[in-house]
């Protein structure tokens, strides 16, 4: 064969023919759908960037809230000493944080996070990339939440198709409170936690597909534990997807649905799981012996007892196998129990089962996610989706597969876990959305059908209707649209203005200096003092309420007593007895840790009067959590027996019912107090360390700004080393709403005797 | 265009265009999107944060959405009944947050002040008994358009500014009430259920929830006397049509009251059941004028 036979023109031409072949045949269908996702994606992770507006203005990116300080300091720290070093050789206590005892923090923290973000921030630098850890760690969270929208896509369409999942990566991508917890900066643990709680959902439910071959079910289920572990490695809620799982499979076994593919992937599944989650240093090996894990084992026991009953023949040797299984039950709990091993669970998630357990702490109620969230947050949330949410379980039940089991369980279980915690909204998040697309996918579903082709869908109908038009299918469509119109466009919940607009379009605390606005530029007075408190060194000891422990550790670089971990209950109380306590008591209690700075936050309107954004609204909880340790703070000397107080309500208005100082009561009896003479100062209040730190500094500013004509008088023991805001002219103020902050650092001057 | 029904009492069941209640539930919507966007002054004010013609839009809306379920999807009475507690939860929320009154005032007991169960039981309650009365009574011709407009009329007279939120709506409504009192037209379900929780909705946010109840007293001795001959003696209404004339036998709902043992025709029944609603209508707006 010569070359002109190889080269010849039909070859060639066929040759080139064959070419086109490796074309991508994609459809008008598939291409739709693409693009649709592909713009939800794209909305998803934009609304999730809108507050970097104020970042770029104050020249770097910060991280929202407070706990995110946590996340990122375990980050950088993995980031400068690599992946094994918080732990390995010895435990890496920050000594920084809760001076002097430090913490923890693999006892402490959960590393899924972290190691995320160091492993990704490693090969970025390695690319050449020059970013800062922080940038990098805020832009983390709007890529997951994307990720975790891509990841119900997915899950959607397994359960219902494509139309499913993309109503509900669009649902997932709008929902306020899973908005809330990815938005720029909010680095903490839901921003993969949901992501992962997804993937595990769908592999698992893969898994145990029977469709399936076996040994795809083997890779899922594998699939499915590395998810749960890497959640479990991550989030303290993964009792959540366990015990889900658990109750759905103790369904599965009741409604006599066992199969030898189940026992199998719930075995590999959370056997990898579990290994994985004990071998996370602050879950250890005692996790197991948690309630929600032992019932998720009873429910492994369960499967085996099925499978073995099933194997049995006999009716002789089923008894005995029941008899014996039985004894070992019972006996193994009792030794358990004997030997002290079933642990409490951790009080915060049986709150959760039992709402009136946490009334008695203060410690957790002051914390406002962890508040019971009031039933009708549900439909500040979820807005009239709500509808097609129930519309969606009704669909579910009305065909119980095992999917749209699991769905329903998930459904009811989380309806309930979101209605007790604020917080567990965004467990919710993405089951509601799937849920919801199932119902308007459901109700939309004949109707479509009647569009595209002309047979008549005969109704019932008391009239004798026989047959819709194929523009009464249009209405109905339309008519949802306009319903989910006021739901994301014009939602009457928040006066018209689109939700996800009014919840993504505010700037992180820090850069808005902790007062709830939304102004132009950003309020610089926080950062203006972690800057100056960056000048001290690191082991400068600086006392404060322990909301902006975090931000004086991280980005001050200074030593705090208390932050948001909470790990020390008595510390929290002594720092809320410096607060409260008078001068000469707090010096003695600032003494035993050699504080070197206190600082107080207070903001006041332009004529001094407090706004309540500041310490000035948060002095009641220093009152309550101080006065847990009353019977303690008065044996050490610390508290006088005759002037103390407790932990009520009661115990905090002493130091005035009205606000702090003051007293009101209500003698012409109208309903309100604003009456002359009817507020009047209360001694013990106005004693307060706090009120005298406060006060200071807000007279200080009246004074230079020559609003008010009386010198200040300084604290006692407390000399004014910087006050941000106090340069802040009251015309300024006016850009931030008429609100002026005020950051006042005191160096301590501890009598020389 | 629209799906059609016949029309029972006319002398050859001619078929009728069904289901034209979708034109007022989608009238209504876009005004009150357009007076929420140019209008937020004049009575559709947003006060803290909730926007007063959204939250009736939003009702509407579900009201009409509802009767569309209820057109398409088979489901029993016993739970179609709560559906508009679902419609109750926009105007929970909106009335916690508006400084809306928590008490009732009633003829001859005085003020009863609910407190917070207003919100969590009233408001519920009211969205639906009006809704579920308002849907019970039908079936003739211009019965079920006449009447509910005859209350919104009486409403609006009594709202003072919130009134605009249903200028437009109304006289699409009146437009529909014209042509069903004619026979050419049906509303649907999805008229009655939009106009009973429109009723329902405008009451609460224009705080005349009194004069609500009183309006409604003949929907609610219908919607009584239907439910109580059924479960004592399970029986249902009906009205006897001899080709001309109407005609009932028996006491079991307003139109076989008003028909019974005499003949009328189907305009007259409309017409003294529409005078009936008038009587209440006006009582209440007597009431709420000078006895409050």
């Amino acid at each position: 064969m010569g070359i002109g036979d190889v080269l010849s023109k039909e070859r060639v031409v066929n040759g080139l023919k064959s070419l086109g072949k490796l074309r991508l045949t994609v459809n008008h269908a598939s291409l739709l759908t693409f693009s649709t996702l592909l713009l939800i994606l794209f909305i998803a992770f934009v609304i999730r960037v809108l507050p970097i507006k104020w970042e770029i203005q104050a020249g770097s990116i910060h991280l929202s809230e407070f706990d995110p300080y946590f996340q990122f300091r375990f980050t950088e720290y993995i980031v400068k000493h690599g992946f094994i070093s918080w732990n390995w050789p010895q435990p890496w206590i920050d000594y920084q944080r809760w001076y002097p005892w430090g913490i923890s923090i693999a006892m402490q923290g959960f590393p899924a996070l972290p190691f995320t973000t160091a492993f990704l921030y490693n090969i970025v630098t390695a690319l050449g990339v020059n970013i800062e850890l922080m940038s990098f760690c805020a832009i983390i969270p709007p890529i997951m939440g994307m990720l975790a929208c891509l990841a119900l896509y997915f899950l959607g369409k397994d359960i219902g198709g494509k139309t499913v999942g993309l109503f509900a990566a669009l649902f997932l991508a709008l929902s306020s409170s899973f908005l809330q917890r990815t938005s720029l900066g909010f680095y903490d643990d839901e921003a993969i936690g949901i992501a992962a709680l997804i993937i595990f959902l769908i592999m698992f439910l893969r898994a145990i597909d029977e469709n399936r071959p076996q040994s795809s079910s083997m890779k899922y289920a594998v699939g499915a534990g590395l998810a749960l572990g890497y959640f479990s490695a991550g989030w303290g809620a993964a009792y959540y997807p366990i015990d889900a799982t658990a109750v759905f499979v103790l369904v599965l076994i009741l409604l006599k649905r066992y199969s030898q593919r189940l026992l199998l992937s719930y075995s590999l599944t959370f056997g990898l799981g579990l290994f994985i989650a004990i071998n996370v240093p602050k879950l250890s090996p005692t996790y197991l012996a948690t309630a929600p894990i032992l019932a998720a084992s009873g429910v492994f026991l369960l499967l085996c007892v099925y499978e073995i009953s099933q194997v049995l023949t006999t009716m002789k040797l089923k008894v005995i196998f029941v008899a014996a299984f039985l004894a070992l039950i019972v006996g193994g709990f009792v030794a358990l129990w004997q030997l002290g091993y079933m642990q409490d669970i951790a009080g915060k998630f049986l709150s959760v089962i039992n709402p009136f357990t946490r009334i008695t702490s203060p410690l957790t109620e002051s914390v406002a996610e962890h508040r019971i969230s009031a039933w009708g947050s549900i439909y500040y949330e979820f807005g009239m989706t709500i509808l097609f949410f129930i519309i969606g379980l009704f669909f579910v039940l009305r065909n119980l597969n095992n999917r749209n089991l699991f769905l329903l369980i998930l459904g009811l279980t989380s309806l309930y876990f979101a209605s007790s915690m604020v917080r567990l909204f965004v467990l919710m998040a993405p089951i509601f959305g799937l849920l919801g697309a199932i119902g308007i996918v459901g109700i939309l579903r004949p109707f479509i059908t009647l569009l595209k082709e002309p047979p008549k869908i005969v109704t019932k109908r008391k009239y004798s209707l026989d047959y819709v038009g194929k523009e009464f299918s249009g209405i109905t469509i339309l008519l949802i649209f306009l319903i989910l119109t006021t739901n994301f466009a014009l939602s009457p919940q928040t006066g018209g203005v689109p939700k996800v607009y009014s919840q993504a379009y505010a700037p992180i605390t820090i850069t808005v200096g902790s007062i709830p606005i939304v102004p132009y530029e950003p309020v610089r007075e926080w950062v203006d003092m972690l800057e100056y408190t960056r000048e001290l060194g690191a082991s400068t000891v600086v006392c404060s309420w322990w909301d902006y422990g975090y931000w004086l550790t991280v980005l001050g670089n200074v030593t705090s007593l208390c932050d948001n971990a909470t790990i020390n209950g008595t510390q929290i109380e002594n720092v809320g007895f410096i607060f409260i306590a008078n001068e000469t008591q707090s010096i003695k209690m600032l003494k035993e840790y050699d504080a070197n700075y206190t600082l107080v936050f207070t903001t006041i309107d332009t004529s001094g009067n407090w706004v309540g954004v500041g310490d000035e609204g948060k002095w009641g909880w220093m009152a309550r959590i101080s006065g847990k340790g009353k019977d303690r703070l008065i044996s050490s000397g610390f508290m006088d027996a005759s002037n103390s107080w407790g932990d009520s309500l009661e115990d905090a208005e002493k130091f005035g019912n009205y606000t702090l100082g003051y007293d009101a009561t209500d003698s012409n009896e109208d309903g309100d107090y604003e009456d002359d003479g009817e507020i009047y100062a209360n001694a013990k209040g106005q004693n307060t360390t706090i009120y005298k730190l406060m006060t200071y500094a807000r007279d200080l500013w009246l004074y230079e700004n020559g609003i008010s004509d009386s010198e200040p008088t300084a604290p006692e023991y407390f000399e004014a080393a910087f006050i941000a805001g106090l340069s802040l002219s009251a015309d300024d103020a006016d850009k931030y709403g008429g609100i002026v902050p005020l950051v006042a650092l005191y160096e301590v001057k501890y009598p020389s005797s | 265009m629209f799906p059609k029904a016949s029309d029972l009492h006319k002398p050859n069941k001619p078929l009728i265009p069904n289901g034209l209640g979708v034109i007022y539930v989608l009238a209504s919507a876009t005004y009150l999107f357009l007076l929420y966007y140019y209008f937020q002054t004049t009575g559709a004010e947003v006060a803290n944060d909730v926007a007063s013609a959204l939250v009736l839009a939003v009702c509407v809306l579900f009201g009409g959405f509802m009767g569309l379920l209820d057109d398409w999807m088979d489901l029993r009475w016993r739970y179609k009944a709560f559906f508009p507690l679902i419609a109750a939860i926009p105007l929970i929320s909106l009335a916690t947050r508006l400084p809306l009154r928590t008490y009732i005032v009633l003829p001859f007991f005085g003020i009863i002040d609910f407190g917070v169960y207003y919100y969590f039981i009233i408001i519920p309650l009211i969205v639906t008994i009006a809704t579920n009365t308002v849907n019970q009574l039908g079936g003739l011709n211009g019965l079920e358009t006449i009447c509910p407009g005859i209350i919104l009329s009486g409403l609006m007279l009594l709202s003072g500014s919130s009134a605009i939120l249903l200028a437009v709506p109304f006289f699409v409504w009146f437009v529909l009430a014209f042509f069903n009192f004619r026979g050419k037209i049906f509303v649907g379900n999805t008229g009655s259920f939009a106009i009973g929780i429109t009723l329902a909705a405008f009451a609460i946010i224009s705080d005349l929830k009194t004069s609500l109840l009183v309006s409604l007293l003949p929907y609610i001795f219908n919607s009584s006397l239907i439910l109580l001959t059924y479960f004592l003696f399970r029986t249902k209404a009906a009205v006897w049509f001899d080709g001309e004339k109407l005609s009932a036998s028996h006491r079991r709902s307003l139109i076989t009251v008003v028909a019974h043992n005499r003949r009328l025709t189907e305009r007259q029944v409309v017409v003294i059941i529409s005078l009936l609603v008038a009587a209440s209508t006006s009582l209440a707006v007597l009431v709420q004028l000078f006895w409050t």
